[in-house]
């Protein structure tokens, strides 16, 4: 998050010996769906074609949205998904959910996606060996939107998730309704509290209660501890993240209730105390059967601020509750909770607390674990894409080129890898390795080059003082 | 034979019920059963308990008896002061609270008695009640009343199929006509709703008859009849499950219930013609 006011954008990082090699699709601001490839070289764009997020398949399709919902009357409703080749056709389209009337719009049926889907054959959306998304057939679940009331949430109207399945043919065949299982979610008084009186109300549409604002959602699919006996990982059942209220739960598929769950409270067991608390976080899922670290749950955890409980000084009315300014990126073993693997501040090389907003996406953002053990993680607010090794190492960097008119940020709401061999219609491209630059070196034109014209030694001068852990003569302590 | 309301303390609609009483002369006693009348009350539940309908909130008060007939709840019990039994069709114990009356039923009632009903609705109306009225089609020369009098702010027409299932799904003989007529009367309501319960027909009268539950290409007919008959794909339509526990002909009880996620086919099919098409949540 600090920034220069001048740096490169586009590839910056590539060693193409320690990457999981491939296109990279994503939503560039006001551009539309864009593929790169690993030095950056934008391979496809589909216009205008909107993404939220946007996902490839295999034989050169992508996912997205022909339009949003004007803002004025909805909050993040996109009108359809739709299945787009390689040529720009529609080859499947949905948006048969609701029927729309805004004021001065022309009147028509909206999906009113929002954040997440999922194609039949590939639980989570991204390569998988041996679980590849239909093209051609297959049903799709859809992250949606409903306005309703729920008075036990509060009399305001709220904004509500639900989760439809819907065939090859766009008929629904199943739905599930966020704020139906409000019971289950183990809110604090504290937190009801506040949810009545403010469920995170939005001006769009003459206010409306974001409350809970789910923002990704999976299939855990084939995994050990269903193999194991374990119900509540059973294959068909769905993974959910709510960002206002930091909460991660597993639904059962048939039932609709909540089987396995995070949050909201990260205070209520020893294990998550030692967890810490998730805050404001994105597309946490299940690392699919077939990948490295597969049954964990992977996830985003921005910090930022979300949640809702008793007011702070810097929460007065109890909303978004919780703080943190920089984001991790986590591997949770889902039955101990114990974290497998971690990137935050700290691994990424930053001297924690002073430097950790230098990892920091306070919103959008996600994480992909690839094929051969990296990690695809989007640090969404700052347009940056990277690949880092289990061992914590950057082996690709991307920032994104593309600032909106409308939203002034290079903003990538989720990025994803896929191999070579789903886009056919084109030749692998050529990989040419990027060294890191060392910036004490690196100048732009007209700048001076590092080193003294002149040194001078004055006499009595102490060298510094090389202080143990804990005890650096800083004004606030350091977490060593 | 002597007249008893049994009342309780803060009841408005008891009050409603005396207030008739004392206007039109009816004499009666007024036992409060959470003060002077506890015991008698009490005597009276265990005497009658088969005749007393007990909800989910308790029993439903003012509660009427002449000595011989027992009425629960405002509706009835004015229904019976205006015109005895032969307004039992009419109106029966409803299920809201608060300002809202309902258990009053348009197309039950004996259209004779037209003008005795339109009596109970209008006191009713004028003591501030709000009022929600259904009906499947039938009177729909009762209903044009009650919208001209501006008595009903609900109305919630059971749309029970397509025209040609509707005599046999409600196994009695009907005007078409008046059906059609309800359908376009019904829009004119304040507040109002179509509805259709996914329900068993007999195919064929036989013996065993052939009975399955109606399929979604006719309830895709029914939302297309509420279109045709009024020009528009926009009203509030809704699609509830059959509950075969609960159905009085013995022949459906034994049925197998539909699935609820089969709502949603029926609804995808409805929406082709009534886009608010909504499903009955499980």
């Amino acid at each position: 998050m600090t920034y220069p006011s001048v740096y490169p954008t586009g590839v910056t990082i590539y060693n193409p010996e320690k990457c999981w090699n491939g296109y990279t699709v994503f939503q560039a601001a006001e551009q539309g769906a864009l593929v790169i490839d690993m030095n950056g070289a934008e391979v496809q764009l589909w216009k205008g074609l909107y993404g939220f997020p946007n996902k490839l398949l295999p034989g050169g399709y992508v996912l997205g949205h022909t339009g949003e919902r004007n803002p004025f009357y909805g909050m993040q409703d996109m009108i359809d998904l739709v299945q787009v080749d390689w040529e720009g056709n529609i080859v499947w389209k949905f948006n048969m959910y609701e029927f729309i009337e805004d004021p001065g719009e022309k009147p028509q049926w909206m999906a009113r996606q929002h954040h997440d889907y999922q194609r039949e054959g590939n639980p989570v959306g991204y390569y998988v060996p041996g679980m590849e998304p239909r093209v051609d057939g297959g049903n799709t679940l859809i992250l949606c939107h409903k306005n309703l009331k729920n008075p036990k949430i509060s009399e305001k109207l709220l904004l509500d998730d639900t989760i439809i399945e819907v065939t090859w043919e766009g008929d629904i065949v199943w739905e599930w309704i966020c704020s139906d299982h409000f019971d289950e979610y183990g809110f604090s008084e504290e937190a009801k509290n506040i949810l009545c009186r403010d469920p995170n109300m939005r001006p769009n549409g003459g206010g409306m209660g974001d409350w809970m604002h789910i923002n990704s959602m999976s299939v855990l699919g084939s995994n050990k501890w269903y193999d194991a006996g374990d119900e509540r990982f059973h294959p068909d059942n769905i993974i959910w993240d709510g960002r206002e209220t930091n909460i991660i739960a597993i639904i059962d598929k048939k039932s609709g209730n909540i089987v396995w769950k995070i949050g909201p409270d990260y205070n209520t067991s020893k294990e998550l105390k030692a967890l810490g608390w998730i805050i404001g976080q994105h597309h946490a899922h299940m690392i699919p059967k077939g990948l490295p670290g597969e049954g964990n749950i992977l996830l985003f955890d921005n910090g930022g601020w979300a949640g809702y409980g008793a007011p702070n000084p810097s929460s007065p009315t109890g909303r978004m509750n919780a703080l943190r300014d920089y984001s991790r990126v986590l591997e949770i073993d889902p039955t101990t909770l114990k974290i497998v693997w971690q990137y935050t501040p700290a691994e990424a090389g930053y001297m924690m607390p002073f430097d950790s907003n230098r990892f920091y996406s306070p919103f959008i953002s996600g994480a992909q674990r690839l094929p051969n053990g990296n990690t695809l993680i989007t640090e969404g607010s700052g347009g940056r894409i990277i690949e880092v090794t289990p061992n914590h190492e950057i082996v690709w960097e991307y920032i994104s080129p593309y600032w909106g008119k409308v939203i002034k940020l290079n903003m990538v709401y989720r990025a994803y890898r896929a191999p070579y061999e789903w886009i056919p219609q084109l030749d692998p491209p050529k990989e040419t390795p990027i060294e890191r630059l060392d910036v004490k070196t690196f100048r732009v034109p007209g700048a001076a080059p590092i080193g003294r014209k002149k040194e001078t030694t004055v006499e009595g001068v102490l060298p510094p003082h090389t202080p143990p852990p804990g005890f650096a003569p800083l004004c606030v302590a350091a977490d060593v | 034979m002597k007249n008893v309301i049994f009342s309780t303390t803060g009841c408005i609609r008891c009050k409603i019920v005396k207030d008739f009483m004392n206007e039109r002369g009816i004499p009666f006693v007024d036992k409060n059963i959470k003060e002077e009348g506890r015991e008698d009350f009490q005597q009276f539940y265990t005497a009658n308990r088969r005749a007393i309908y007990r909800g989910p909130d308790g029993i439903e008060f003012p509660v009427f008896t002449d000595g011989v007939e027992i009425r629960q709840g405002i509706g009835s019990v004015l229904a019976y002061l205006q015109g005895g039994k032969k307004l039992d069709g009419f109106v029966s114990i409803g299920a809201l609270h608060k300002e809202w009356v309902d258990g009053l039923h348009v197309s039950s009632g004996n259209p004779e008695y037209t003008e005795d009903f339109i009596a109970v609705l209008m006191y009713l109306k004028g003591r501030g009640m709000k009022l929600k009225l259904d009906t499947n089609g039938k009177n729909s020369h009762v209903l044009r009343q009650i919208l001209d009098y501006g008595l009903a702010d609900f109305v919630v027409m059971e749309v029970v199929g397509p025209l040609g299932l509707y005599k046999r799904i409600l196994g009695a003989e009907i005007d078409l006509n008046d059906v059609e007529k309800t359908i376009s009367i019904v829009p004119q309501f304040p507040k109002y709703q179509f509805q259709t319960t996914i329900v068993p027909v007999i195919r064929q009268d036989r013996v065993p008859p052939i009975i399955s539950y109606m399929t979604p290409e006719e309830i895709a007919e029914t939302a297309k009849l509420i279109e045709e008959v009024t020009g528009s794909k926009k009203h509030p339509y809704f699609i509830r499950l059959f509950q075969p526990k609960e159905a009085q002909d013995e022949r459906f009880r034994q049925m197998e219930p539909i699935s609820p996620n089969m709502l949603f086919t029926y609804r995808t099919a409805a929406r082709a013609y009534q886009v608010f098409t909504e499903i009955e949540k499980h």
